[in-house]
């Protein structure tokens, strides 16, 4: 494998038959791929699924064309099997903006206000993170991927990167109002 | 000021934080209770949603797949590779030294990446946006490196066909000179070499604004449509709009070359680009006569082949140098 040569050095190998090059890129790219298909598929065996066809898909469509970006390529290629895989499964693509507490699945069984009442647990801020408008959404959890930075994350979608940063903490604020809901709502019970 | 106190509290997360931000958001902190409050819960809310991110995934499991289509697609390729390797290795130095790839800083903002073909060669690129882009032969286009600009600005000298993925708060734009054709999202064809005094813009689907330098500041001069094409003269600034097939227009990029009534002046301008040939008539009134013709994909000796028998002409080849000439004539070079 070729951990220290580049993305574009990485690409030329691809064009001449090197599946080491793709394996170097796979290894590099995999995991962040999948955290970011996941953001949209909201489950992670078909988010890993989406990914290794894609990386197939590279290897099969090497000679087309000249990838200029590869990283680029991949994680809007992966942005598109994602939305494509949500609309054959019939599913709402991005959730209802309205809070809806048949969206809360819990292990435990308990009453979402229960546990948000005691201090959040995660797991709770978690799905009320599933109810944030889908932009909001999918900007908070893409700014943890470790490979991509806002500037990359605006260029992967087409916005700007004012609108990924505004759109950032505009989620945190959102985020604080509707916990601060359900605390006052769990206290009133 | 609130924005900003957000911007400073995910920095501080990111560990992307200044000093002099981190001093910053001490103060803020320390101003009042409420401060505090936002702090530890604007924490808590994104290391919480960190944790969406905690199933592991499985690579050994998802390269295993991806290597055994890998083999099996490498035991259906021919044997005949093995002869194939010092050729391939041939074309692969040519096709470096034919579209080369090199940058340079323009100053402050953006940093833009170079494509150039030769004569003769032509290429197929998708660009960071994901946007395809063939590239015709001896054609230049610079691209900003990363398309995060306000706007997709590229610069062509040359021919190429673009397929162009929407953005909505992006629009794509082309310069061939003083002529900018700036798109959403669409395909279409631009003929624009330096050399040539004309610029050919064709929209195969969507629609474009083609706009002009008048006067200091850019113009529109035309809205165009599928199968809608501009030809502007680039020397006395006059143009012509008609309807056309896009189709055949960029049936270059599959290598098929289709002439409606074109003069052989500017069918053998067009193969110079493709063929990487230089081809001369011994009678400039020769490049005159019009033809309709359709090559596809073959080679330039059947192409030349067929084009001087519609035309009644004759041709002779010597290297890379092609000589068009009356029939009872036979054409080269004069020795100096």
């Amino acid at each position: 494998m070729y951990p220290e040569l580049s993305d574009e050095a990485l690409t030329d190998l691809l064009q001449n038959n090197d599946h080491l090059a793709l394996e170097t890129l796979f290894n590099r790219y995999y995991k962040p791929l999948c955290q970011f298909s996941a953001v949209y598929t909201r489950e992670y065996v078909i988010a890993e699924e989406i990914i290794a066809n894609l990386f197939i898909k590279v290897w099969d469509n090497r000679h087309d064309a000249v990838v200029l970006n590869i990283k680029s390529y991949l994680f809007v290629a992966a942005k598109n099997l994602a939305l494509n895989y949500l609309e054959k499964k019939k599913e709402p693509v991005d959730s209802i903006e309205e809070i809806n507490t048949d969206h809360f699945t819990f292990q435990d069984g308990k009453n979402p206000f229960e546990i948000l009442s005691s201090r959040e647990s995660y797991d709770g801020i978690l799905n009320v993170i599933d109810t944030l408008p889908p932009g909001q959404r999918q900007i908070l959890l893409m700014s943890h991927i470790d490979s991509l930075d806002n500037r990359q994350i605006s260029g992967i979608l087409g916005i700007s990167v004012r609108t990924v940063d505004t759109t950032l903490y505009k989620s945190i604020k959102k985020l604080r109002l509707l916990l601060k809901d359900f605390r006052r709502s769990a206290q009133g019970n | 000021m609130e924005d900003n106190s957000y911007k400073l509290i995910i920095a501080y997360f990111e560990k992307t934080i200044s000093d002099e931000g981190l001093t910053q958001l001490q103060e803020w902190i320390e101003a009042s209770p409420e401060h505090q409050t936002q702090f530890s819960d604007t924490i808590h809310i994104l290391e919480a949603s960190k944790l969406y991110f905690k199933p592991q995934v499985h690579p050994e499991k998802a390269w295993a797949k991806i290597q055994a289509h890998i083999s099996a697609e490498e035991s259906q390729r021919p044997v005949k590779k093995r002869r194939w390797m010092p050729f391939v290795a041939a074309c692969l130095i040519c096709c470096i030294l034919g579209s080369v790839i090199y940058k340079y800083r323009t100053g402050a903002e953006e940093e833009y990446q170079f494509l150039s073909n030769t004569n003769g060669k032509q290429a197929k690129y998708i660009l960071p946006d994901s946007s395809v882009v063939y590239l015709g032969g001896g054609s230049k286009l610079k691209y900003p490196k990363d398309f995060t600009g306000k706007t997709r600005e590229v610069y062509l000298d040359g021919e190429a066909f673009f397929d162009v993925v929407h953005q909505a708060e992006h629009p794509f734009t082309v310069a061939t000179g003083d002529i900018t054709t700036v798109v959403l999202g669409t395909s279409f064809n631009i003929k624009a070499y330096g050399h040539e005094d004309r610029i050919a813009v064709t929209v195969k689907t969507g629609k474009v604004a083609v706009m002009a330098k008048t006067r200091g500041h850019n113009e529109v001069i035309r809205y165009l449509l599928p199968d809608d094409q501009i030809s502007i003269n680039t020397q006395n600034g006059l143009y012509t709009f008609s309807e056309t097939d896009a189709d055949d227009v960029i049936s270059w990029i599959r290598r098929d070359f289709i002439y409606y009534n074109t003069s052989l002046q500017d069918i053998v301008m067009s193969l110079e680009h493709h063929y990487g040939v230089e081809i001369e008539f011994t009678d400039p009134e020769l490049s005159k006569v019009r033809l309709t013709a359709k090559f596809k994909n073959i080679s330039l000796s059947e192409t030349m082949d067929n084009l001087t028998i519609l035309s009644g002409l004759a041709y002779t080849q010597n290297g890379n140098h092609l000589y068009i000439s009356n029939n009872n004539q036979k054409g080269g070079k004069i020795m100096k």
